[in-house]
């Protein structure tokens, strides 16, 4: 299929601007300029576009959330990027960057926002920085900065770069990590859209989303609808890890099983092994066991619930029947330990007492009584956290010592 | 009218304002929600999880905005989670259930996280026995650990935050009550976390480290034993303490405090003040006290024992002797650290034989704070309100205040200070700065009289930096003369009662040395007063509680009492009658000031009166009673203790007072 | 007559036949239980050091009000007891303690223990409340008397390590 989203596998160079431009660039971004405000929010919600970072929220709604007796307006574009086995978004702004900016554009112009900004992980400042060579370029080529294409519409982007905290993924805390002030979770609500940025409404969304929008408007919602699911439409890119013998990102329509994303674009397990489970979302999964029945389900936020995951940022981890359980979840616990921000009572104390746990089960050093006692812990954390981490880190803990005994008792 | 929301807590049904909170309108109905980082002074963060209750709400039908109805009864949407009630305001005719299976898990839960890092410290931790973590441990918490011990997270223990404030890292829960007090209420952010995750700890971003006055509250209003001051670490136990309604004497403000007693072998087996504690008491100092107060020591080792003649017969006679001598001649010389009632005994004898009655002050224009002085609540200044700070430093020289004032910046009030330094307001005032001797002509600027017609309520605070007292006079004069409603005026005295020497009629020296020279002096007061009489009086009278040079040069010696072994009332400067009570049994032959001046009157053959109308008027309508009349509504029951008033709050005077 | 005189006295003279009960008290004393609390005595560990952490426990158990504790701070220089605090004053009034053993109980570090000295005499109330120094026992023969100069960083916990009470 031709590429909606990583245009730079049909169209080599497609990140420098001329090509771009050559090969329809910005004509959304015209398009939508000459456009009502509420058209191009309406457009995106009709085309049912949902937010790509791992809630699934519908990006149009989110937009027309805004505040419009609170000015100014802002958008932020999460390019965070975290989550454990999500490369998908680095590929965008590497490879693909000005229909990213064009997507900011357009949203920013859909809630009359003036500034926008992208925000980095610490790790990515020379993503950053080529992005800021890019915006450079788009401003010069007339399509930011002030009075864009001779409408009244002025809108100027930066970036900003964090400093190594996965918590600052979520987007509270990226407001407050923006602010200058320790990346932590807010109280919700107030949602961004009423109050965020400087206590301004603000929407944040995915670089994926954002990018998926000049799509939209150049086509129409109808069109980005042809592609994905009824619920869950238009394209994803599943960023494929593990056990696979062809890891990386693979554009897709919603709806795809995974043993097609597994075995036919994946090239299925090496050596021989065999499938054990999927990790759907990142190291913020449950354990879905990779059954025929799951691997059978189409992949969109409707379906994958009913095998007992979550879609997700659509991060498929694959995992065959060399891989102990317990060496897993001792790695995304003591991923989720290092990442707690410490701000409420039981992310911050029940994740390290976890991490204690599957230390000393995957050392051998555990009981039976110890499994139950992860169990418990990991129960006792959920619904009780501030954010989304704290609910998140509990996930493949509980769903691997359900559905995974063995793996357990064999340790013990 | 403010509107009234109905919801039902436990299947009690409360009306509150709307704005509150569930945990506010729970503690209405009487229902105790668990709670570590709340505090209703400050804004609530849900950080620490433990206010965790089922939230339902009336479902609403999307489409016409009416609620949806089942079996007659509102339908009742919960939340799939618990949450927080410290971060929830109500709505009308939410639901919250605090005590249910789910919820109750969740707070044990939380519990159980917060004690597996927390060291077993209760016994050597000096919060045991006033612990919040304790308390909410055995009404809430888990009887056995699940946590392997060996595996606790290690901290450094016993940190030095600056001089008077000692940080235990690995006891503290991260409720971040400290931090937000510093930077919300304080305003002086010199606190704050460091690291994340399980390795968040607290550091001090000041240098000197924890530079703030208020530092002290933060050990209140820690939950645990992580702050500590040095000055009490190890004192006693809380439940070994008596705990007496005193005033703090440090500064002009009358803070209420709460004098902790025990018996101490160092002492020789004396009862001594162990530590001192804030009081509640919204309209003077909230439930702050300053580090001034706090670590006043007030066991004062220099005690004059003894008068001098030694037995008190002959010391009573030998100051009447020598007074009745001087008769009208001599000069009665006080300062602000008396009692209201010594001072009246004093300016009543006084005025019989009709002798000065002085008042030493350096600051000046107590006639005229008697005139136009406070009214109304200082805690509720806000935009109505115009705020003039001149020619002092709130900041040292009445600490509490300098919140206040802040607090109703924060609020909407406007700010102006006018002074010779900058200091710790000027962040949030209109500066004006003036070089010495400029103070009066500063003030007859635009930006003053703008917000002083403005406003609905002015205040002023004058004192006497870089000036003589006849400077600051000339400075009171002016403020006096702005006021616009002829109230408002406060002046910032050195001493505790130096505003109940003004309204008892006490006239200010200028110039001690000419009007003391060669006279008969009885003066009451501090030692500094002493000396200064010493030096220049013929024959003095010295009525004080300590035993120095000076006091052994006077001729005669009259042993009196310090607050903490009396009783007696203050005047602070914004007029407020504040009472305060013995806390310690008096050191040696000791009397009250009081007494002292009634047996040295009375063999004088002086009959002092004892109504104080006929001296004052003003007080005239007040009674002790009055004083001790408390508003249970009013307060706070954080971690219970040391806040509650018990005692009193004292009474203003009014504004208008009749001249004799 | 006789008969029945002889018969009632019958009792009598066996007793007068039998060995007295009587313990000579204070030559020879009767060995009391294991458990038998008497007079207090204030532990030490083997090192030397004292158990006591003026802790304050054992006062706020004790039903009579009988012990007053004050605490103070342990240093390198001058250290009494391993961790932060010692018990600078700890005095007993055994006028007012009724031996119940409370104190021992509520003790966390088992510094104060009922031992099995009953026989104290005292001939005025003052004689009655026992300080520190009547109440710890002598130094251990491999310790050393306190207040000890110590290593820093070795005594840093704050309640010493206990063993199990089951032992």
């Amino acid at each position: 299929m031709k590429y909606m989203l990583l245009r730079h596998r049909d169209v080599p160079n497609i990140n420098q601007i001329d090509i771009y431009q050559k090969n329809g660039g910005f004509d959304a971004l015209k398009k939508a300029i000459k456009m009502k405000t509420d058209d191009v929010t309406n457009e995106v919600k009709e085309a049912g576009l949902r937010g790509r970072g791992g809630a699934g929220f519908p990006a149009g709604v989110k937009w027309s959330f805004m505040d419009n007796n609170n000015w100014p307006h802002y958008v932020v574009a999460n390019a965070d990027e975290s989550e454990p086995g999500t490369f998908k978004d680095r590929e965008i702004m590497e490879s693909n960057p000005f229909q990213f900016l064009e997507g900011i554009a357009i949203c920013s112009y859909a809630v009359g926002a003036n500034a926008a900004y992208i925000y980095l992980r610490g790790e990515f400042w020379e993503v950053a920085h080529f992005l800021d060579e890019k915006i450079e370029e788009m401003e010069k080529a007339g399509f930011l900065g002030d009075k864009i294409q001779g409408t009244d519409y002025s809108l100027k982007i930066y970036t900003h770069l964090g400093a190594g905290a996965y918590i600052c993924g979520e987007e509270t805390a990226m407001l407050e990590s923006m602010e200058g002030k320790r990346g932590q979770p807010r109280v919700r609500p107030p949602f961004p859209p009423s109050q965020g940025l400087y206590n301004k409404p603000t929407v944040v969304n995915n670089v994926e989303t954002l990018t998926s929008v000049p799509y939209i408007i150049n086509n129409g919602a109808k069109e980005y609808r042809k592609f994905g699911t009824d619920k869950s439409p238009g394209t994803k890119i599943f960023s494929l890890s593990g056990n696979v013998n062809k890891p990386g990102n693979y554009e897709l329509p919603l709806g795809t099983t995974f043993r097609e994303l597994i075995f036919e674009h994946g090239g299925g397990i090496p050596n021989g092994n065999t499938i054990k489970a999927i990790m759907p979302a990142g190291a913020s999964s449950s354990m879905v066991v990779a059954n025929d029945e799951a691997l059978d389900t189409p992949m969109d936020y409707e379906s994958v619930p009913n095998v007992g995951g979550d879609l997700g940022s659509a991060s498929v981890i694959v995992v065959d029947d060399s891989i102990s359980l317990d060496w897993l979840i001792n790695k995304t616990v003591s991923f989720f330990e290092h990442e707690s921000c410490g701000k409420c009572t039981p992310c911050r104390e029940g994740a390290y007492w976890m991490k204690q746990l599957t230390s000393r089960i995957h050392n051998g050093e555990g009981t039976q009584d110890d499994v139950e006692l992860l169990k418990s812990v990991a129960t006792q954390i959920r619904g009780t956290t501030l954010c989304a981490l704290g609910e998140f880190s509990t996930m493949a803990v509980v769903s691997s010592i359900e559905r995974f005994p063995e793996d357990f008792e064999a340790k013990v | 009218m403010t509107k009234e929301v109905t919801l039902t807590i436990d299947g009690k049904e409360v009306t509150v304002s709307a704005g509150s909170l569930v945990v506010d309108a729970a503690k209405k109905a009487g229902i105790d929600i668990p709670t570590f980082c709340y505090h209703p002074k400050m804004e609530p963060v849900g950080m620490c999880r433990m206010c965790l209750v089922e939230i339902g709400r009336p479902a609403i039908d999307r489409a016409t905005g009416e609620a949806v109805m089942e079996d007659g009864e509102p339908k009742i949407n919960w939340g799939w989670k618990l949450e927080t009630s410290c971060t929830n305001p109500v709505s009308e005719g939410m639901v919250v259930k605090t005590a249910t299976e789910k919820a109750k898990q969740g707070q044990n839960g939380m519990l159980e996280f917060l004690l597996t890092s927390h060291p077993l410290d209760c016994p050597v931790c000096d919060k045991g026995g006033e612990c919040l973590l304790q308390d909410l441990t055995l009404a809430h918490g888990p009887d056995k650990s699940r946590f392997i011990f060996d595996e606790k997270h290690h901290a450094q223990k016993h940190v030095p935050l600056g001089d008077a404030i000692w940080l235990d890292r690995e006891r503290c829960i991260q409720c971040g009550l400290c931090v937000r007090f510093q930077s919300e209420i304080a305003g002086e952010p010199v606190l704050d976390f460091d690291f994340r995750g399980r390795k968040t700890e607290i550091v001090t971003t000041s240098e000197p480290g924890f530079d703030s006055v208020f530092s002290g509250n933060t050990t209140d209003i820690c939950p645990v034993g992580a702050l500590t001051t040095k000055q009490f670490r190890f004192g006693a136990r809380p439940w070994e303490l008596d705990a007496t309604a005193s005033i703090c004497a440090e500064c002009p403000v009358g803070c209420n405090t709460v004098l902790n007693t025990r018996r101490e072998a160092k002492s020789g087996g004396k009862i001594v003040v162990k530590r001192v504690m804030p009081r509640q008491n919204e309209q003077v100092n909230e439930t702050w006290i300053c580090d001034k107060g706090r670590f006043a020591d007030l066991n004062a080792d220099n005690r004059l024992l003894e008068p001098s003649p030694a037995e008190w017969t002959d010391a009573i006679g030998a100051a009447a002797e020598k007074l009745s001598a001087a008769k009208g001649d001599a000069v009665y010389l006080v300062d602000g650290s008396l009692a209201n009632e010594e001072l009246y005994n004093i300016k009543s004898l006084a005025d019989e034989v009709g002798a000065k009655a002085l008042c030493y002050s350096e600051v000046g224009g107590g006639e005229l704070t008697t005139k136009v002085g406070m009214k109304g609540d200082m805690g509720k200044m806000g935009a109505e309100s115009a705020i003039l700070v001149a020619g002092v430093d709130l900041y040292t020289a009445a600490p509490i205040w300098w919140l206040r004032v802040k607090q109703a910046a924060d609020r909407g009030a406007t700010l102006i200070v006018a002074t010779q330094e900058a200091n710790r307001l000027d962040a949030f005032a209109t500066v004006i700065r003036y070089k010495a001797g400029g103070a009066v002509k500063a003030l007859d600027s635009k930006e003053i009289k703008e917000a002083f017609s403005k406003a609905e309520n002015t205040v002023i605070f004058y004192g006497n930096e870089g000036m003589d007292l006849k400077a600051s006079q000339k400075l009171a004069k002016a403020c006096a003369d702005m006021l616009p409603k002829k109230e408002g005026l406060i002046g910032v005295w050195a001493d505790a009662n130096t505003q109940g020497a003004w309204e008892m009629g006490f006239e200010p020296v200028e110039d001690l040395a000419k009007v003391l020279k060669g006279k008969t002096v009885y003066v009451a007061g501090q030692d500094a007063l002493v000396a200064a009489a010493v030096e220049v009086a013929d024959i003095i009278v010295a009525q004080t509680a300590q035993a120095t040079e000076a006091s052994e040069k006077a001729s005669v010696t009259l042993a009196s009492r310090i607050v903490a072994e009396m009783d007696g009332t203050f005047t602070s400067a914004e007029r407020r009658v504040q009472r305060f009570f013995p806390a310690v049994p008096p050191r040696g032959d000791a009397l009250p000031g009081y007494v002292i001046t009634a047996q040295v009157a009375e063999k004088m053959g002086v009959t002092l009166d004892m109504e104080a109308e006929d001296l004052f008027s003003a007080f005239s309508d007040l009674s002790y009673a009055d004083l001790a009349e408390v508003n249970a509504e009013e307060s706070l029951s954080i971690a219970g203790t040391c806040y509650e008033n018990k005692q009193g709050l004292g009474a203003q005077l009014p504004v208008a007072v009749p001249t004799n | 007559m006789l008969v029945e005189l002889l018969r009632g006295l019958k009792t009598t003279f066996k007793m007068m036949l039998d060995k007295p009960v009587t313990i000579q008290y204070p030559e020879v004393k009767r060995p009391v239980r294991p458990r038998y609390k008497g007079r207090h005595e204030l532990k030490r560990y083997d090192n030397g050091l004292e158990k006591c952490i003026g802790c304050s426990l054992c006062a706020a158990a004790c039903p009579a009000d009988a012990i007053f504790v004050e605490a103070s701070e342990n240093t390198d220089e001058e250290r009494y007891s391993p961790g932060d605090r010692y018990a600078s004053t700890y005095e007993i009034n055994f006028l007012r303690c009724i031996y119940c053993g409370y104190c021992e109980d509520a003790c966390p570090t088992e510094a104060i223990v009922l031992e099995h000295e009953y026989d104290m005499s005292y001939t005025n109330r003052f004689d009655a409340i026992f300080p520190k120094d009547k109440l710890i026992v002598p130094v251990p023969s491999n310790g050393k008397a306190t207040p000890q100069k110590t290593e820093p960083g070795l005594f840093d916990r704050s309640v010493p390590e206990m063993k199990d009470p089951q032992d």
